[in-house]
């Protein structure tokens, strides 16, 4: 039968390059940009309202280089969701689920 | 090697029970499957909301005196807290949406028939859970909007007849919305509510597995069987869809849009301007709001409160009363779904004006 | 059916390419819930008091002062020198006293004895107390991480 270990190679291969993909592109986004540390939260300029927001411009890229990431991703992970729903429904047309006797 | 695992958990739990009953269920396929993914998003968000939860908690003080500070802390201080508070609230919202979708899509398509009213009765139960969760959530930041608006909140049971002064107190802590408030929210909203959700949502998922998947009025009595797809692989693959796309959304909207924080509440100011409950709440407090101070002699909150009590009570039952769908009372039913949606768009709107 | 040259069936390539996409951008997630978990703890570089808290101390004996979540001691000695120590004995976290009579560093929790210096010499302590520097400018006493020359 078919071997079971290719396709797990391939994942983790892929896994692989697809974090160190991620983690070039976040690195490559703090390149350039001084880094601004977070100020202790004693300094609270106006005790109004805080806004939840990204601290400095170092944080700013990488939240958007992350928020590109993470679309990318759905794109992709969706488009092959739709290549296995379209192989399943087939399969099933062609009663190959209720021909299975595990 | 995953055979020998699941051979090894089989022989212990049983679980090819489970899993040849997955491999069996089937999904019915018509115009109206979309609304079937609505429960599974539900639990999307819900698991979301306990992940994002447990990391809160390690930081929030439920204390009338650190609750605020501890939340600017983590919107500030600790690494990207802001977004995980983001996260948590916005799921909130995309929760209850989703709940209120899915309970409207119920009730329009009359899944509730027999032999599915516990299974609407329990949703119900689910959706008054999600209320108070979002409510009780509400409070934590123990900012001045916050503040308010659980005073304004916990003082509606008070127009109850004979219990109402006690139900406010049990909420309170009190007689006043206090630290001993703050607390008691807090110990409601990460204990209680939680084990009271998977109780109840564990009868919820194991009736609807039992009974499958309820089919549209239409199909019923109809001689040829319903298109269906199985559960698993085909439908389970649609929904992954449905759910990257949500928490793709969730995300963007999270980071894009994150709450701000008010400072901490003065227990001994006046009111803030534009008092309001959180958006899902909006309807029912317009309503409050235009019912006149007196009816005859009766209070009009009084009125207004038994008049929601009253409504809720049928909604619970509606199962029983909707026992001939597809009869006038049928679809009078139906058109209440509208009316409702309706009501509630119109009243929050204006609550907004 | 996997076809005799190729290395996976498409089963597989689909299998794998969503698993592994799936799995990465699932570890993208780990990283802020890591971050978010174990906050970067920093000890303060620099601490500053007032000096006239220290003046008046008698010699051989020792003040303690907040540095950063940690204890940290003052000690004026005989010929009026100040130093500063972290006051948390490196056994296993504990906070010492200063013992004036003896003129030793002692930790309950262990029976652990350091020197007037901090250098540990009795019990379960592998390593002397930790120095901090301390600088005496005008009416103020900055205490610093110790540089790795040991002067300020």
């Amino acid at each position: 039968m078919i071997k079971k270990r290719p396709s797990f190679l391939l994942a983790a291969f892929l896994f692989l390059l697809l974090l160190s993909w991620g983690g070039v592109f976040y690195c490559s986004a703090q390149q350039g940009v001084a880094q601004v540390q977070t100020s202790t939260p004693q300094e609270k300029e106006e005790p109004e309202k805080i806004v939840g927001d990204p601290q400095d411009a170092k944080q700013k890229t990488g939240i958007l280089v992350f928020v590109a990431w993470m679309w990318i991703s759905v794109f992709v992970i969706v488009y092959f969701l739709r290549l296995k729903i379209k192989e399943a429904d087939r399969l099933y047309r062609l009663r190959f689920y209720s021909a299975k006797k595990t | 090697m995953r055979k020998g695992i699941q051979s090894w958990l089989d022989e212990r739990f049983g679980l090819t029970g489970i899993t040849d009953f997955l491999t069996k269920k089937t999904v019915p396929l018509h115009k109206h499957t979309i609304w079937y993914y609505t429960g599974s998003a539900i639990l999307l968000f819900f698991a979301i909301q306990v992940v994002t939860g447990f990391m809160l908690i390690l930081y929030y003080k439920p204390t009338l005196e650190m609750a605020n500070a501890s939340v600017a802390r983590i919107m500030t201080d600790v690494p990207l807290g802001w977004i995980i508070r983001s996260v948590h609230s916005w799921s909130a919202s995309f929760m209850i949406t989703f709940v209120f979708v899915h309970l409207l899509s119920i009730w329009i398509a009359k899944s509730y028939r027999r032999p599915r009213e516990l299974t609407w009765m329990s949703g119900v139960l689910l959706l008054l859970i999600s209320l108070l969760f979002g409510f009780t959530g509400y409070l934590l930041p123990w900012d001045d909007l916050s503040f308010s608006a659980t005073k304004v909140g916990t003082d509606i049971p008070r127009a109850i007849p004979v219990v109402g002064a006690w139900v406010t107190r049990l909420l309170r802590g009190g007689d006043d919305v206090t630290g001993d408030t703050l607390t008691r929210f807090f110990g409601i909203h990460v204990c209680m509510l939680p084990v009271f959700l998977f109780l109840l949502l564990a009868i919820h998922i194991y009736l609807v597995q039992k009974q499958g998947m309820s089919l549209p009025l239409e199909a019923e009595g109809k001689q040829e069987k319903v298109k269906e797809i199985p559960f698993w692989p085909n439908f389970v693959f649609r929904e992954m869809i449905v759910w990257l796309l949500l928490v793709g959304i969730l995300f963007s909207v999270a980071i894009f849009f994150p709450p701000s924080l008010e400072k901490a509440a003065d227990v001994m100011a006046p009111a803030p301007e534009g008092i309001k409950p959180e958006w899902y709440f909006l309807f029912l407090f317009q309503t409050l709001k235009i019912f006149p101070a007196h009816v005859l002699f009766i209070s009009g909150e009084m009125l207004a409160v038994l008049l929601m009590i009253f409504a809720g009570v049928l909604f619970f039952f509606l199962p029983f009363f909707d026992n001939k769908p597809t009869g006038t009372k049928g679809k009078i039913i139906t058109l209440l779904a509208y009316v409702f949606i309706l009501y509630a768009l119109v009243m929050s709107v204006w609550s907004l004006l | 059916m996997k076809i005799k040259h190729s290395l996976f069936s498409r089963r597989q390539f689909l299998n794998g390419i969503i698993g592994g996409w799936l799995g990465a951008f699932l570890a993208s997630l780990v990283y802020p819930v890591v971050k978010f978990i174990f906050p970067p703890y920093k000890e303060p570089d620099e601490v500053i008091l007032p000096f006239s808290d220290f003046k008046d101390m008698r010699p051989n004996s020792v003040k303690s002062f907040a540095w950063g979540s940690k204890l940290g001691l003052v000690k004026k000695n005989d010929d009026d020198v100040y130093v500063a120590f972290v006051g948390v004995c490196t056994h296993l976290d504990c906070n010492v006293a200063y013992l004036n009579e003896q003129r030793k560093f002692f930790c309950a929790c262990h029976d652990g004895w350091y020197d007037e210096n901090g250098i540990n010499i009795g019990g379960p302590p592998p390593k002397p107390l930790r120095r901090l520097t301390l600088v005496i400018a005008q009416e103020e006493l900055i205490i610093k991480k110790e540089s790795p020359e040991g002067n300020s």
